[in-house]
Order: C-alpha cells, then sequence, then structure tokens
C-alpha cells in the first residue's frame, strides 16, 4: 500500500504546487451536496495563498473559499485533542458546528464562533463532513452508531471522518454503519498529543474513502503537518496502534533508565543530557524526562489511553499470531499506575509503577 | 604540541579511534591481540607495542578500548600487562564498557602502583568512532580527565566527568540498557506493521515525523528491513550491555521488565548464531517467534 504523505512543514507560507494542482484538480469532481457554498468558477487567483500555520492570527477575512475548507463541518468530541483540533478550523475561517458529551466543554469553541447541537445526529444532518475525536472504541460506537448518533443523520453526499484511536474491528463496524446511509467514511487517527493538537502539527494516519480523504485533506493541513492515504479501513487503526505501542515501550524503557540511574548515585538529568547527545535521542525524552525527574506529570496524553492503545495493540499482534514480550512488559506496567490511580495524569507517570512506593501525585 | 599516547585494542572502535588521534598530530603506540590489525595504523604512521606492557613502559597516557570486562582486565593484570610497568605519573584511560566493579578494581590497581585512573566509556558506534562524534562519558581523577580533554576533543563531540570510577560505568550501562530494549520495541513495531499488511517503509516515515523520532530508527530501519546487519554494534557487546545494566539492577533492587524482556530477545539472537551481527539483527529473532497461522 502506498501512502500519499504531504509535509507541509517546509511550505508552511506558500502551498507547494502539488497542493495548488490538487485543489484545481479535485474541485469539479466533488458532489454538488459537499459544496456549502458554489466555488466554481475556480477564483482567477491561487487559492492558498494564506500561510496554512498563520491562521489563528488571521481574521475572518481568511475566505477559505476551497472545497474542504467550504464546506460545512461537524465536531464531535471536544477532550484534550479535540477541542484545539476543532478551534484550529474556526480560526481557519470554517464553519463548524461542535457537540460534546459535556456541553460545557462547547463554550470556549461556541465563543469562537462555532454553532452548537445537542445531538451526534443533528450535528450529522446540518453538515457536510463529519469530523469525530473520542477518548476509545465504546465512546466511538457509541457517538456514530448509538441513539442519536450521527449515523443516524448521514446520507449520501455527507462525509464522516472518525479521529479517534480505535481497533481495526471498530473502525470497520463504524465504516459499515456510515457507508450503510450512503456517507463517505474516512479513518484518520492523529500522531501527536495535546501540544502538535494546538500548533495544528498533527499526522493523520487516514484509510477509507479516498474521494473523501481528498475532500478533506485542506481541512487535515489546518489541523495536522502531515498525513498519509493507507488504503482500506483499519489500515489508520493499524499504523497508529503499531506506532503508540512501540512508544508506549519506549517510555517504559526510559522509566527504567532514569530510576536505575537515580537508584546507582547518578544524575538522571545528566542522563537525559547525554541521551539527547546520541543515537537514541527523541524529542519525547527531552520534553518529558525534565518532569519524570520531579515527579510531576502534566497531561498531554493521558496514561488510561496510553494503556488502551498498548491493549489494542497487543489485540493486533494476537489476531496475527505475533508474540510482542516488549509491549506486553510495558502493558503490564500501564496497568500497575492505572491502578495506583494515575489513569488521568501523562502516560509518563508509568514511571510511578517502578517505584518501591506508588506515589499519586497531588493535582 | 604533539601529545604521544598509548593504545590498546584496534577492534571497530579503537582502530576507528586511533586513526583520528593520528590524524589529529598525535604519536600513537599501539596494540593488538591480534598484531596484524596493527599494520594499517602503523601505514598512518602509528609505532607498534610489542605487548601492553611495551606500550605502558613507552607512553606517560595510555587509551585501551576493549570489547568486554575480560579483556579489559586481561590487558592490565595478565603476563606482560599494563600493570607490570605503570609507575608514578602515568595515566591509563580504560574507554571499554565494563561493569562498575571491574573499573574499580583497575583503578585500584593503577592506584596501588603510582598511577592515575579514568574510566571513560563512549556512547556512539563505528560511525560516530569515525568522524569523532562520540559521547564520553568519564570518571575517576579529574587532574587525569583535564589532561585528557584534547584527546577527547579528537576523538568526541562532548565529554562528561561524572565523578568517581564507576559513576562512567554506570552511565554507559544505563545508555545502553535504553538503547537495546528501544531497538526490540522498534523491532515489535516493524513486524507488526508488516503482519497486518502495512508498508514497514511508511511506519519509517510516520515515525520520524513524530516524538518518537530518533537517529537510530532512521539510520537502522531501513537496512533492518532488508534484513541487512553490518555489524556497527556488534549483538554480543548489545546483549552483554544489557546483562551487565540487569545485573546492575538486580543489586539495587531496581524494577526492570522492559529491559528484562529485551535481553530475553538479544539472548535468543545470540543462541541462533547472530552475536557479530550489528546489534539490530535481533530483529530476526523477533520476526521469527511469528509463526503464520
Amino acid at each position: 500500500m502506498t501512502a500519499l504523505a504531504l509535509v507541509k512543514s517546509h511550505y508552511s507560507h506558500q502551498l507547494s504546487s502539488t497542493a495548488m494542482a490538487m485543489c484545481s484538480s479535485f474541485c469539479p469532481q466533488i458532489p454538488n451536496q459537499l459544496r456549502a457554498r458554489p466555488i466554481c468558477p475556480f477564483p482567477p487567483k491561487p487559492l492558498f495563498t494564506l500561510s496554512v500555520n498563520a491562521f489563528s492570527s488571521q481574521t475572518s477575512n481568511a475566505s477559505a473559499k476551497a472545497d474542504g475548507l467550504s464546506a460545512r463541518i461537524g465536531f464531535l468530541g471536544l477532550g484534550i485533542m479535540g477541542s484545539p483540533m476543532a478551534q484550529n478550523l474556526i480560526k481557519a475561517g470554517c464553519d463548524v458546528t461542535v457537540w460534546n458529551r459535556t456541553k460545557s466543554k462547547c463554550d470556549p469553541l461556541i465563543s469562537l464562533g462555532a454553532k452548537y447541537k445537542s445531538s451526534p445526529q443533528e450535528v450529522a444532518v446540518s453538515c457536510d463532513v463529519t469530523f469525530a475525536m473520542l477518548a476509545d472504541p465504546e465512546s466511538a460506537v457509541e457517538v456514530a452508531c448509538g441513539k442519536h448518533g450521527a449515523a443516524s443523520g448521514l446520507s449520501s453526499g455527507k462525509g464522516y471522518v472518525d479521529v479517534s484511536t480505535v481497533d481495526g474491528a471498530t473502525a470497520k463496524l463504524i465504516s459499515g454503519h456510515v457507508r450503510a446511509t450512503g456517507a463517505s467514511f474516512l479513518e484518520a487517527p492523529v500522531s501527536g498529543s495535546k501540544k502538535p493538537a494546538e500548533d495544528g502539527q498533527l499526522i493523520f494516519l487516514t484509510a477509507g474513502d479516498k474521494s473523501l480523504y481528498e475532500m478533506a485533506a485542506p481541512l487535515l493541513d489546518v489541523m495536522g503537518k502531515s498525513r498519509f492515504y493507507l488504503g482500506d479501513v483499519g489500515n489508520g487503526a493499524a499504523m497508529k496502534l503499531v506506532v503508540n505501542m512501540i512508544m508506549g515501550s519506549m517510555m517504559a524503557s526510559f522509566s527504567e533508565g532514569l530510576l536505575l540511574s537515580e537508584k546507582v548515585g547518578l544524575d538522571p538529568s545528566v542522563l537525559v543530557e547525554i541521551v539527547s547527545q546520541g543515537a537514541i535521542s527523541a524529542p519525547m525524552y527531552s520534553t518529558k524526562g525534565p518532569s519524570m525527574i520531579q515527579s510531576l506529570y502534566p497531561t498531554a496524553f493521558p496514561l488510561k489511553h496510553q494503556q488502551k492503545d498498548l491493549r489494542l495493540a497487543l489485540g493486533l499482534a494476537e489476531s496475527v499470531s505475533q508474540p510482542t514480550p516488549m509491549a506486553a512488559a510495558a502493558n503490564e506496567l500501564y496497568k500497575v499506575a492505572k491502578s495506583g490511580g494515575l489513569s488521568d495524569q501523562d502516560f509518563s507517570a508509568v514511571i510511578e509503577a517502578l517505584k518501591a512506593k506508588l506515589q499519586n501525585p497531588a493535582k | 604540541m604533539a601529545m604521544e599516547v598509548g593504545f590498546l585494542g584496534l577492534g571497530i572502535m579503537g582502530k576507528a579511534m586511533a586513526t583520528n588521534l593520528l590524524r589529529n598530530g598525535f604519536k600513537v603506540t599501539v596494540w593488538n591481540r591480534t598484531l596484524s590489525k596493527c599494520d594499517e595504523l602503523v601505514e598512518h604512521g602509528a609505532s607498534i607495542g610489542e605487548t601492553p606492557a611495551a606500550v605502558a613502559k613507552k607512553c606517560k597516557c595510555i587509551i585501551a578500548m576493549l570489547s568486554d570486562p575480560s579483556a579489559a582486565l586481561s590487558v592490565v593484570f595478565d603476563k606482560d600487562g599494563v600493570l607490570e610497568e605503570i609507575c608514578h605519573g602515568k595515566g591509563y584511560i580504560d574507554m571499554s564498557t565494563v561493569d562498575a566493579d571491574t573499573s574499580l578494581k583497575i583503578s585500584e590497581a593503577i592506584i596501588s602502583k603510582g598511577g592515575h585512573f579514568l574510566e571513560a566509556p563512549v556512547s556512539g558506534s563505528k560511525k560516530p568512532a569515525e568522524d569523532g562524534q562520540l559521547v564520553i562519558l568519564a570518571a575517576g581523577e579529574k587532574a587525569l580527565y583535564e589532561e585528557a580533554i584534547l584527546a577527547f576533543n579528537v576523538l568526541g563531540k562532548k565529554s562528561f566527568f561524572l565523578g568517581q570510577v564507576g559513576n562512567g560505568a554506570k552511565m554507559k550501562l544505563v545508555v545502553n540498557m535504553i538503547m537495546g530494549s528501544m531497538m526490540n520495541a522498534f523491532s515489535e513495531g516493524l513486524v507488526l506493521a508488516g503482519n497486518s499488511g502495512l508498508d514497514p517503509h511508511t511506519l519509517l516515515d510516520v515515525l520520524d515525523l513524530g516524538a518518537i523520532a530518533n537517529p537510530m530508527f532512521k539510520l537502522k530501519g531501513p537496512t533492518m528491513i532488508q534484513s541487512s546487519y553490518s555489524p556497527a554494534f556488534p549483538l554480543k557487546h548489545q546483549q552483554k550491555d544489557m546483562r551487565l545494566a540487569l545485573a546492575l539492577g538486580d543489586e539495587n533492587a531496581v524494577s526492570m521488565p522492559v529491559a528484562a524482556a529485551a535481553n530475553e530477545a538479544f539472548k535468543k539472537a545470540r543462541s541462533l548464531g547472530l552475536g557479530d551481527l550489528d546489534f539490530s539483527a535481533v530483529h530476526e529473532t523477533v520476526k521469527d517467534l511469528h509463526y503464520p497461522s
């Protein structure tokens, strides 16, 4: 499966000719129902001359006339990730309607100009493309397929983009329900946590209906720095789970190293510095190392979600008969941390699971 | 001012390091257990010492780069070893990766003869050694460290002085423990990607964009996918380091389940005869675990 990756980081202030060509080539193919306002004939000047990364400083004059950007966009789920993602869409000048299980979480978005509907179904009815960013498979299924769920409001010509991280079977289940309505489906879990979400630097790992991918691409580019199209539904989920499986094991191993260094009389912050100089230097270590040494775990990626991802990755591995002893060992540590009350702390709190006495840091 | 140093051990690392010293104006007297390995260094201007003792006799400062604790002890304590010629004013810098006890043992012996000792294991493998980009983790006698800085600046990009003998050894083991676990986690991910119908190269691209991007994945990923394991850091040495790190954890009752799992994979790889390949060859072990359903 080849992946289409468009990295925007090296053209943050102008769009590549590829993107501009895509822009002008897919416009005529988009069904009329997906256009909020007619944009053909194509405006004479290039559409994407605006700095994509500078949208937060743009006023609503950022007339987003391109297809994806001019669609009516729904956003279901305004947690750690969903809220900044929806905000970035609003700041880009998009027409956004939000829903969240706890209504109060919608207020900041509403004050930025978002509309509100009281159920996923109503959001889907009133929008062309609806995004969903839920915490786990259960919520994703509930929001998509449950009572007053999105599927009840979807229909031919509409699109549903699920950016939640779930297992392949859940993605296929949701996909089936969505497509049964005639709508298109794209799974699009992301790599990146709170700060990349705020900064519009997420990495989208998409799979499903190619036409929806192409239509949604400008929206993904508002929220992210790169995107991959990986083929059939299930491939996005698999890729995300593999990445987070590696990440979970790395964090557990790093935790072991920090603790061992301290226990044998070394300065763990010197270890962090030494690691940053060599072949295993990773942004995650430099970012999280210092706070872990202080036993502080400000939540960018909740530990309970990392453990969920490891659990799902182990399930994926089992489904293909692959033993994964590293991931299994790491998973046990996250389970210990969860049972120690650290579910809502950052996943770096897994280091507590290795300590003799697990401490739940004061919040 | 040309510093005269002795250099014991011309393996993957030692050869590159000694060459760098020669290229940067140092006068170097080399020794290697297999003497023929000295020839290439002679072409770069090195002199040969017939034994470690001969090198120690000739040079004020001796650097050692051996493969494991046993070799490190051997060049010091055996007949014709360094200890026979160590005396007041001489400095011994052991850059091998060993356990803290071995380092302490060597240190005590050198000091008892009036010499000065510095342990200085390195982080970095073949290419950083060739490029003078090692990270040097020194501990022991500060005065010797300060004298050695000239050589360290040629050999590496950054040096740390970590205090008393044993601290350098321990720090190196901790770093390599993390590295060994990371390699295994990475390997599990590559295999799972392939088994799930994904393109492992795409996984590499995704990893390279995010928070867990690192030079090791970038460099080794493509060769692992090709099952190509030309040794930059032999697997047997990585497994040795994991074993020593686990022993350190044992001594101090530190919980290390992930490192223990990684060590198992390296052990298996050794038993499959992959010890002399690059440590990334553990990938073959991880792949091997999969029984197609």
